[in-house]
């Protein structure tokens, strides 16, 4: 093991402290003001008062905090599996050499190119009741059981199976990219190599391509699945919450009560969620057990 | 040789790498170094409103002439349409403490939110200064919505209320004189029409109104509940939600659509403000609630009931009154605001006769002032105005608590699953006082 001298160290941390301040003031600072914030009864119209974890009781106690829950969780174990599944045929396709491999990933990107905000409002139109492509296509190719067109936003199922849908056509290409970028990484000869022994193609993705982007599968989902879990803009754009607090995910509702001058109580749903998300994460690296080395 | 062209385009990598970090670098400072300069204050005063863009526009040459009259600059600060967002932007510069903006444009429920945080800078002594007479405003606006705590802390630009729109022809040709006062008329008539019209259109029901699990399902409860002698009341500290006015009005709420059948089942699904005013306009409904925006558009070419519409105020029980509740929007200056008089000055251009008289004329809104609804130029334009004031007479306020959007949040969903036939009136009601109560403690000072 090297041994570093005192003015290496020295020179090390100096090197660092740009990113450390920045790391500090940007990241550090707004995360420890949230959670002491959360201990707060810090609401606009009263006086501010230490009340310890009166804010999290609350929160337990609130069928709104409940059912946003249950929707966040719903959406996450939903929508990161089709998102995925759907990322890696696209990145299997993609990774096939032809003429317009390079046209073909970069318009796989444009999604993910596009602002969400965005996107959610060419959804928007797509899902419109009156003039929406979703019931032109309904009904028009007698796809809907009775003729009638459907209020896509208006029901909390709708409304559920449309956001997942706009998410799954937005940040697949996400997961499509992570998985090619990982999947070009494996040498070709294992490949062949696999082909003289007599592996069919499918045994060639289970045997070969799946092991070996493993870790590149682990980080698309990690990055998936946090930001899934703190979905806000297309809910936001989309439907609002509704029908009726249907699709309220939880950054929709704790910023709800930002709206209303609760700034304690929005600040403990924020901790909350941060605590869930780094929760998944720690699972996800430890069951992806990073560092082991593929062998 | 090769050693040196190897060491060349070495140090020439090295260098590429060099400028691409600072431009890197460069990348994530220039941001910084602008918000550093955007917190500059601004000459004047500024002012925010929101609203579509052809209101933007329309506020934005008010602003205009403001300036040109009186040579105070004012620096106006354009919304988004969403309420929420105008909400939040609000919030956000008023907790920091910041003195722009100094004048802004306010939904009427979140005056007591604003008011009670001592945002708001109280307006009696500006008014009795500037000698603006008071009297011209519908005065249970004023004292219902604009004061906080026998304090003068807003003023309303633009007013609403909930209306009966009726279907004039079929009435007619029906026999009836004109549109129901309590609300037994009202079921009675629309059961004889809508059974006749249904041969014709089978899509037809007797009254549309507002029952989707949002803010307008409130605002159609309390009206029901209101025009009971009902709402929401306070023993002390104890709300009050399941009393019998309460229990009767929504008992007659779900009767409606499950015992007359003559609002249609979509009432608690779907139904808002536009699925509404559609299905009257569409010609499927003999009686509409809805607000006064939708009297322009059923007049519009192209709607099937252009010119077969009449508006009434809202039915009653028999032992209560015909109530309509409140919405609009109201102007504040804000306490930070470091030119009050300035920004008095532009309140009280917005709320003179002659700028109400040119929104009603530009926008179609309904002013706040009464004296406008009795000007001949504006009548000849919107003859359906005259009816407007005996409505806003008797409008009410939702109820004015900082805290209204969590109670509304609660009332909306008890009420709407007691729509659908989850639950009773009786119910329904007792969880959401039980729920409101925690609420109301919990804000409780």
């Amino acid at each position: 093991m090297k041994v570093y001298t005192f003015k290496e160290l020295k020179e090390s941390y100096f090197f660092l402290l740009p990113l450390l301040i920045f790391v500090g003031a940007f990241i550090l600072v707004p995360v420890l003001g949230t959670m002491v914030d959360s201990t707060f009864r810090d609401v606009s119209f009263l006086k501010n008062r230490f009340i310890g974890l009166d804010n999290y009781l609350w929160l337990i106690q609130s069928p709104g905090f409940r059912q946003s829950l249950q929707f966040t969780f719903l959406f996450v174990f939903v929508s990161v599996p089709v998102e995925t599944a759907l990322g890696l045929l696209f990145a299997v396709l993609l990774n096939e050499p032809g003429r317009f491999r390079g046209l073909l990933r970069a318009c796989v990107l444009i999604p993910w190119a596009i602002p969400a905000a965005i996107s959610a409002r060419t959804w928007e139109l797509i899902y419109n009741y009156n003039y929406g492509l979703a019931n032109f296509l309904w009904t028009g190719f007698g796809l809907s059981p009775s003729g009638a067109p459907v209020n896509w936003l208006g029901t909390p199922a709708g409304a559920f199976i449309s956001l997942v849908v706009s998410d799954a056509w937005k940040t697949t290409p996400f997961v499509a990219i992570i998985l090619l970028a990982g999947m070009s990484a494996i040498p070709d000869d294992l490949y062949r190599q696999a082909q003289v022994d007599g592996a069919g193609p499918f045994k060639r993705f289970t045997k070969i391509t799946l092991p070996l982007i493993k870790p590149a599968l682990v980080v698309a989902l990690i990055f998936r699945t946090i930001d899934a879990l703190r979905i806000f803009d297309m809910i936001y754009v989309l439907t609002g919450g509704g029908p009726g607090g249907a699709t309220t995910s939880l950054s929709l509702y704790g910023y709800k009560y930002f709206l209303i001058g609760d700034f304690g109580f929005g600040s403990a749903v924020s901790v909350v969620l941060f605590l869930i998300a780094l929760a998944l994460s720690v699972a996800y690296v430890r069951l992806g057990r990073f560092g082991e080395e593929i062998k | 040789m090769i050693m040196g062209a190897e060491c060349d385009t070495l140090r020439r990598g090295e260098s590429m790498i060099t400028r691409k970090l600072i431009l890197a670098t460069l990348c994530i400072l220039l941001p910084f170094v602008f918000m550093g300069c955007s917190g500059t204050e601004e000459a004047g005063i500024t002012f925010s409103a929101g609203g579509a863009p052809s209101e933007l526009d329309f506020w934005e040459a008010l602003v205009r002439n403001f300036e040109n009259e009186t040579g105070i600059p004012v620096n106006f600060l354009r919304q988004p349409t969403d309420t929420d967002q105008r909400r939040q932007g609000l919030v956000i510069s008023l907790e920091a403490g910041k003195s722009d903006p100094d004048v802004f444009l306010m939904d009427v429920v979140w005056i007591p939110q604003l008011a009670a945080s001592g945002w708001l800078e109280p307006l009696d002594g500006y008014a009795a200064k500037s000698r603006v007479d008071l009297a011209v405003f519908f005065p249970n606006i004023l004292r219902l919505a604009d004061t906080y705590r026998d304090t003068l802390v807003a003023l309303p630009v633009y007013v609403d209320g909930g209306l009966l729109y009726y279907r004039k022809d079929l009435l007619d040709r029906f026999g009836f004189s004109g549109p129901p006062e309590t609300w037994d008329q009202l079921v009675e008539v629309s059961l004889e029409v809508q059974t006749a019209m249904r041969k014709i259109n089978p899509n037809f029901y007797g009254f549309v109104w507002q029952g989707a699990q949002y803010e307008g399902l409130i605002c159609n409860f309390l009206e029901f509940a209101g025009s009971n002698g009902g709402g929401v009341s306070f023993e002390g500290t104890d709300i009050l939600l399941n009393t019998p006015e309460n229990r009767i009005a929504s008992e007659f709420m779900v009767d409606l659509i499950h015992r007359y059948h003559v609002s249609p089942p979509s009432t608690f699904t779907e139904m808002k403000e536009e699925e509404v005013r559609l299905a009257f306009q569409h010609g499927n409904a003999l009686f509409e609630r809805n607000w006064p925006y939708a009297w322009p558009l059923h007049q519009s070419p192209g709607s099937a009931v252009r010119g077969k519409t009449g508006i009434a105020p809202l039915p009653h029980f028999p032992k209560g009154q015909s109530i309509s509740i409140l919405g609009g929007w109201h102007l504040g200056i804000s306490k930070h605001s470091d030119r009050k008089a300035e920004s008095w000055k532009l309140v009280e251009f917005l709320i003179s006769r002659r700028v109400q008289k040119e929104m009603a004329l530009g926008l179609g809104w309904s002013p706040a002032r009464r004296d406008v609804y009795s000007d001949p130029t504006v009548l000849e334009k919107m003859p359906h105005f005259a009816q407007l004031p005996a409505v806003f007479e008797n409008t009410r306020p939702r109820p004015t608590l900082p805290y209204y959007s969590q109670l509304s949040e609660v009332l909306q969903r008890h009420i709407n699953s007691m729509l659908a036939g989850r639950s009773t009136p009786e119910t329904a009601l007792s969880s959401a006082q039980r729920e409101a109560q925690m609420i109301v403690d919990r804000y409780r000072e």
